[in-house]
């Protein structure tokens, strides 16, 4: 079946299922997200998900949490602010999606 | 361990795993958007419990456990969208997003062939083949990934590979 000849078929498997490499931005955000958890009490974590900060209803616990440590704070409302312009930016349906997980 | 080492260690798993998280989430959703929102809940919960994870690893690799709790926030997705991948790894976007274009020229019907079997694989098969294809992982960890037995796992890729190339032989028959 291949058109490579000599490939055997999980040389061809492995290179179609090829590593995918994340994006810059991605990695950024999550040094920024790791550093400003490595400065939050542990016990303020109990609870929260990220997905909760979809509803900006839910951002008044973190927000709460890391005002302990401003320089924390700081990079997790940030954060949050990025992950919400990034949805309106890149997503047109993101109002729907809001709408439907504020309703969850 | 304390706090501080604690996180350095936590940073040094991340810088080490975030391809392979995103690697996974990418061919499990479909899509580059909710693979990143996947790899980054991924991380955001082993953080959470990551102190627990290393004192019950006993010293064994972390990857296993990444994987897990990624592939189980990837099957509440699924659940709470009840839907499949918006975008099929097939997709010719997605497909030229991944692959180099050497890749592309040389053999872009077979790859596109390979990525619509897998997509039609039972869902534990098509794990399987991601975690050993996509990530390079050997049989156990597979195994602690899926929860599975080292033989049972064995056994599962072999099953996954062969029936990969029944689909895609019998495809490639079906247009001749």
């Amino acid at each position: 079946m291949s058109e490579h000849a000599g490939d055997n078929f999980e040389d061809i498997i492995r290179r179609a299922l090829a590593p995918v490499e994340p994006p810059e931005d991605l990695a950024q955000r999550m040094e920024t997200t790791l550093w400003s958890l490595t400065e939050l009490a542990a016990d303020e974590l109990e609870g929260w998900e990220l997905s909760s900060m979809r509803d900006p209803r839910n951002w008044v616990r973190p927000v709460a949490a890391v005002a302990v440590g401003t320089a924390a704070g700081v990079g997790l409302v940030l954060l949050g602010w990025r992950r919400q312009h990034r949805r309106q930016r890149n997503v047109r349906g993101a109002a729907v999606e809001v709408r439907r997980i504020v309703r969850r | 361990m304390d706090k501080a080492e604690l996180d350095r260690e936590f940073s040094d798993l991340y810088r080490a795993h975030l391809r392979d998280v995103y690697s996974y989430s990418y061919y499990r959703v479909g899509n580059h958007h909710d693979a990143e929102d996947l790899t980054e809940q991924t991380f955001l919960q082993a953080y959470r419990h990551f102190e627990r994870a290393v004192a019950e690893s006993n010293g064994r690799p972390l990857r296993p456990w990444l994987i897990r709790i990624a592939h189980n926030l990837a099957a509440n997705l699924y659940r709470d969208r009840a839907r499949r991948p918006q975008t099929p790894i097939e997709d010719t976007t997605t497909l030229s997003a991944v692959h180099t274009t050497e890749d592309l020229v040389e053999g872009r019907d077979e790859l596109s062939r390979i990525l619509e079997g897998i997509d039609d694989l039972p869902d534990d098969r098509r794990e399987a083949l991601i975690m050993r294809f996509a990530l390079g992982m050997d049989n156990r960890e597979i195994a602690r990934a899926m929860g599975r037995s080292d033989g049972a796992t064995k056994v599962l890729i072999h099953r996954a590979i062969k029936q990969l190339e029944e689909i895609v032989n019998t495809r490639q028959a079906g247009r001749r």
